[in-house]
C-alpha cells in the first residue's frame, strides 16, 4: 500500500513539476439548450388553435459532411457510407434536424399519445438524429442490426441511461424521465460513431425539421408566443427568440436562416 | 478459562458490532475543516471547485474525478444512484489501483476523511435534493466460485456483449477499446480483467458482482442491472431455448409461435419494471413476476462474477527482485521454440513497468503493467520469451503529431556492455546508460521477426551497431498480448555485444511502448535494473570423475590387496 502512495505521489509532484493550467473540454464543447416554461404545464381542450410553420435554412459555405469512419462489425455497419450529422444541409440551403418550439407556452393541447417515440438502430446509425420526448413517455429502442449495442444518454438534469441492448433485443424501452432536459447526446459506445440527440420536454409545441427545413406547430392557442430554434451546430436564439402572433385559426409563417456557431 | 471464553465472545461480538457500525456510517455535516482538508489534499487533482480540473490534472489519464455531475465509478449501489458515504470513505481511504488516486489511510486520519466526504457532497446538489437513502444492491444468494459457474458465466460475458470492449479473453482489448471515451469525453481504456490489481474498485466476487449491477457511472460500462438483461423475465431454461431458437437460420410456424411467446413474457417483466423504476403503481402478482426475473438476473450475474474473477491470477505476479531473479535453465539440446510447450513448465518472472516521468517527453499514463519473462540456454545459445499485455496492436501506420515518429508497439531489452565486477561495482544509468554504457535488443511490432543490436550512452543517444549480430526473433499478437522469442549466441565476436557465461549475474532492464497510447522515444514505460543469469548447472563431469575415482580406488584397494596376499603366499 505505502509503495503505492509513494509512486502516486511522485507521479503527482512531477505533474506539479511540469504544471500547466488545464483547461477542461467539458467547458469549451458545452451545448447551448432548450427554454422550458417555468409553470407546469396545464393540458386543455383547444378549439380552433392556430398554425405556426416556416423554414428553416443554412447561411453560409456548406463544408462537405465528414465521412464516418467505421472500426467494427463491417458486414452490418460498413454496407453503407456514413456521414457526420451534426449539419445536415438539403436542397435550397433546407437545415435538418432543427428543433422549433414554443418558449413561453403555459397551456395548450396534450400530447398525442398515439405518436410511438421510437430510435432505430440500423446500419450503425440512429434514426431520427434528433427526437423529442414528452415526459413521462417511454422511448424505445429498436434494433435492427443483430449486432451489439449500448443506449447511452448523457443526462445530466435526469438519471443518465446506459444500457445494453443485446444482439437479439430487438424492442428496449427506456424508463420514462420526470424532469424536462435538453437536448442531451446519445452515444453507443461500442460503435463510437454513432451519435443523436433526445430532448425531454414538457409541452407538445416542438418540431424538428425535415431534409426541406420545415417544420409546422399546430393547434396553438391563440396569442403571443416567443418561437425558439436548437440546432446541435448552429446553436439556439435563446438571446433574442423569435415574436410571433398567432391568430385562432390562422397561419403565421416564420422563417429562420441559421450559421454556425 | 470459562472468562477467557467470555472475553472472546464479546470481543468477537465487539468487532461484529463495530464492522457494522462502519458499514452504515454516514458523513457530517459539510463543515470548514472538510474544506481545508480538501484544498490541502485533494484540489491539486480535483480543482477548487471540484470539477476534477486541479493543476495536476492535465496529465492524468484516467481524469481525476469531476464531483459536480454527481457521477460516482466505484459504487455499492444500483445503477443510476448515488453512492453511499461510506462508497465515498472508502474510495478515499483503499484509493483506486490502476490510477493516480493513491490510498489516504495513512496521510489522513478517519476524520479527515469523513469531513472530505461531507465536503465532496456539496459540489453536486443531488446529494442534497434525494430524499431517501440510494438503494444499495444486494449481495444476499452469491453463487460460490465452482467451475460450472465459471462455464455459465463464460457464456454470459459473449451473450452480454462483454467482449466488444473487454476482448475474447478479458485483455481489455475488444474491438471498441480504442473508441471509448467518458462522459467528459476524454480516453478510456476498458479494464484488463486479467489484472484483478488495476480494478479501480476492488477484484473481489463482490466487486465485480456491483460494478456489473451498478454499471461504472460516467464510463462507458453500461449497468446490466434488471430490465436491460439479457432475456429479462424469462426462466434460465427458457432464455437457452430462446437463443437456441433465435440461432435457427429458418424457425418452423410453431417455433415462430413459441418464440413471440417468450417475447411477450419479456415486455411484461420490463414493463413491470420499468413502472416499478417510475415509481408508478404494480400488483402484487407483477411484484412477484418482477422478483422472479431479478433473481435470475442476480444468479446470472454471479456466474458472470465468478467467470471474471476467474480470468486473473490468485494473487498479483511479485516482482522478480532480491533472491527471485530471472534465471535461464540449462538444456542440453536445441533450445525450445516460441510455441513450445516448454515454455509453460516453470512460472515466468515478472517485472512491472512504470511511466518514463524523469525526462521530457514523458509518459503519466502507461497502459503496459509488466512484462513476464521466461529463459533457456543451451553450450551455445540462449533463449527468451518475453509475454506482455497490450490492448492494441500497433504496427506505425499512425504518426505521432510532435515528432512526426511513427506509432508502434515495441520492447527494448537493456543489458550492461561489460557486466559489473562485483556487487558493489557502478551499474551504467538505468535510462539507457551515461557514461557506462548498455547493449540493447530493440524489437517493433512492425517488423516481427527482427531485433536491432544498439550500443547506448543515454536515453536519447543510442546507436544501432554496426555489426549485428545473428539473433533470431519471433513476435505474436493474439488477443491482446505479445509473446516475444529472442535466440542469440552466448558469445560474439563483437566488442559491443555483452558476452554471456553461466553463473555470472547479469544487470537486466526493459523498456516497451503502447503505440497506441502515443508511447514513443522516452514516452514509454520501464523498468530499472533487475538481474539475469545463466543457472550453471552443476556439471556433467560429476558424473563420471567420481564413480571413476571411486572405481580406480577400488581397484587399486583390489590391487593392493592381491600385492599383499601375494607377498605373505611368497614370504609364507
Amino acid at each position: 500500500m505505502k509503495s503505492y502512495l509513494l509512486a502516486s505521489l511522485t507521479v503527482l509532484l512531477a505533474c506539479c513539476f511540469v504544471g500547466s493550467v488545464f483547461a477542461a473540454d467539458s467547458d469549451a464543447g458545452e451545448v447551448e439548450t432548450l427554454i422550458f416554461p417555468e409553470k407546469k404545464y396545464k393540458p386543455m381542450a383547444v378549439n380552433n388553435g392556430g398554425t405556426i410553420s416556416g423554414v428553416v435554412k443554412f447561411e453560409g459555405d456548406v463544408p462537405e459532411m465528414k465521412k464516418l469512419e467505421i472500426t467494427k462489425d463491417q458486414k452490418v455497419c460498413g454496407a453503407e457510407e456514413k456521414f457526420d450529422e451534426s449539419l445536415v444541409v438539403g436542397e435550397g440551403n433546407a437545415l435538418k434536424n432543427t428543433i422549433v418550439y414554443l418558449i413561453d407556452v403555459s397551456e395548450g393541447k396534450d400530447f398525442d399519445k398515439k405518436t410511438k417515440l421510437e430510435i432505430d438502430q440500423k446500419g450503425c446509425r440512429f434514426e431520427p438524429h434528433v427526437q423529442i420526448i414528452p415526459l413521462d413517455t417511454r422511448l424505445t429502442m429498436l434494433n435492427s442490426d443483430r449486432v451489439n449495442h449500448n443506449v447511452h444518454i448523457f443526462s445530466v438534469i435526469n438519471t443518465p441511461v446506459n444500457k445494453q441492448q443485446t444482439k437479439n433485443r430487438k424492442k428496449m424501452p427506456l424508463a420514462a424521465v420526470k424532469k424536462a432536459e435538453g437536448p442531451v447526446p446519445m452515444k453507443c459506445d461500442i460503435h463510437g460513431w454513432m451519435s443523436a440527440w433526445v430532448a425531454y420536454v414538457p409541452h407538445p409545441y416542438f418540431a424538428v425539421t425535415n431534409e426541406k427545413g420545415e417544420f409546422t406547430l399546430e393547434d396553438v392557442p391563440a396569442g403571443e408566443y416567443k418561437l425558439g430554434y436548437w440546432h446541435e451546430a448552429c446553436g439556439t436564439n435563446n438571446e433574442a427568440p423569435a415574436a410571433v402572433t398567432v391568430e385562432a385559426g390562422g397561419t403565421v409563417t416564420q422563417d429562420f436562416t441559421l450559421k454556425l456557431k | 478459562m470459562r472468562i477467557r471464553t467470555t472475553a472472546l465472545l464479546l470481543t468477537f461480538l465487539g468487532i461484529l458490532v463495530v464492522f457494522n457500525f462502519a458499514h452504515t456510517q454516514n458523513a457530517p455535516e459539510a463543515s470548514e475543516k472538510g474544506k481545508e482538508v480538501y484544498e490541502d489534499s485533494c484540489a491539486h487533482c480535483h480543482g477548487v471547485e471540484g470539477r476534477g480540473d486541479g493543476s495536476a490534472a492535465e496529465n492524468l489519464l484516467p481524469k481525476p474525478r469531476d464531483f459536480t455531475r454527481g457521477l460516482y465509478k466505484i459504487r455499492s449501489t444500483e445503477a443510476g444512484q448515488l453512492p453511499t458515504d461510506q462508497d465515498l470513505f472508502d474510495i478515499i481511504t483503499d484509493g483506486m489501483p490502476g490510477s493516480s488516486m493513491p490510498p489516504w489511510d495513512t496521510a489522513l486520519s478517519a476524520n479527515d476523511r469523513w469531513e472530505v466526504v461531507a465536503y465532496i457532497k456539496t459540489f453536486y446538489d443531488g446529494f442534497k435534493e434525494s430524499e431517501n437513502p440510494p438503494k444499495q444492491i444486494t449481495l444476499a444468494g452469491k453463487i460460490p466460485y465452482a467451475e460450472q459457474s465459471v462455464e455459465t458465466g463464460k457464456d454470459l460475458y459473449v451473450e452480454l456483449g462483454c467482449v466488444e470492449c473487454h476482448g475474447n479473453v478479458g485483455r481489455g482489448d475488444g474491438t471498441s477499446a480504442p473508441t471509448l471515451e467518458d462522459s467528459w469525453g476524454f480516453q478510456t481504456w476498458p479494464a484488463n480483467l486479467t489484472q484483478g490489481w488495476n480494478y479501480r474498485g476492488g477484484a473481489d466476487t463482490e466487486d465485480i458482482f456491483k460494478r456489473f449491477i451498478g454499471g461504472i457511472a460516467g464510463s462507458p460500462m453500461p449497468a446490466f442491472e434488471g430490465d436491460s438483461f439479457l432475456n429479462f423475465g424469462l426462466t434460465t431454461e427458457e432464455s437457452k431455448r430462446l437463443i437456441e431458437l433465435e440461432n435457427k437460420d429458418e424457425m418452423t410456424e410453431a417455433e415462430e409461435e413459441e418464440s413471440g411467446k417468450f417475447y411477450e413474457k419479456m415486455d411484461a417483466a420490463v414493463d413491470i419494471a420499468l413502472t416499478i423504476k417510475e415509481g408508478g403503481e404494480v400488483s402484487a402478482a407483477d411484484i412477484q413476476t418482477y422478483n422472479d426475473a431479478m433473481k435470475v438476473v442476480y444468479e446470472k450475474s454471479w456466474h458472470l462474477a465468478n467467470y471474471v474473477k476467474s480470468l486473473m491470477p490468485a494473487k498479483r505476479p511479485e516482482p522478480a527482485i532480491g533472491n527471485n531473479v530471472l534465471r535461464s535453465q540449462y538444456v542440453q539440446d536445441a533450445l525450445p521454440p516460441i510455441d513450445d510447450a516448454a515454455w509453460e513448465t516453470f512460472e515466468a518472472k515478472y517485472f512491472p513497468l512504470v511511466g518514463q516521468v524523469v525526462i521530457e517527453p514523458r509518459q503519466f499514463n502507461p497502459t503496459i503493467d509488466g512484462v513476464h519473462v521466461r529463459s533457456f540456454y543451451n553450450d551455445t545459445e540462449v533463449a527468451f520469451l518475453f509475454i506482455w499485455d497490450d490492448r492494441t496492436q500497433t504496427t506505425g501506420d499512425e504518426t505521432d503529431e510532435t515528432t512526426g515518429k511513427p506509432l508502434e508497439d515495441a520492447l527494448a531489452v537493456q543489458f550492461p556492455v561489460k557486466v559489473p565486477q562485483g556487487p558493489t561495482a557502478p551499474k551504467p544509468y538505468f535510462l539507457w546508460g551515461g557514461r557506462l554504457p548498455v547493449y540493447l535488443w530493440h524489437w517493433k511490432a512492425s517488423a516481427p521477426e527482427q531485433v536491432t543490436e544498439f550500443t547506448a550512452k543515454g536515453i536519447n543517444n543510442a546507436e544501432v551497431q554496426e555489426a549485428q549480430g545473428e539473433l533470431k526473433a519471433q513476435g505474436i499478437y493474439t488477443d491482446g498480448q505479445y509473446k516475444l522469442w529472442v535466440k542469440r549466441a552466448l558469445k560474439t565476436d563483437d566488442k559491443k555485444d555483452l558476452q554471456l557465461e553461466p553463473g555470472v549475474f547479469v544487470p537486466i532492464a526493459f523498456s516497451a511502448w503502447d503505440g497506441a497510447n502515443g508511447d514513443v522515444d522516452t514516452k514509454r514505460v520501464i523498468t530499472s535494473w533487475y538481474t539475469f543469469v545463466l543457472e550453471p548447472v552443476p556439471s556433467s563431469k560429476r558424473f563420471i570423475y567420481p564413480p571413476l575415482i571411486a572405481l580406480l580406488s577400488v581397484g587399486f584397494l583390489f590391487g593392493l590387496r592381491a600385492f599383499v596376499q601375494r607377498k605373505n603366499s611368497e614370504n609364507a
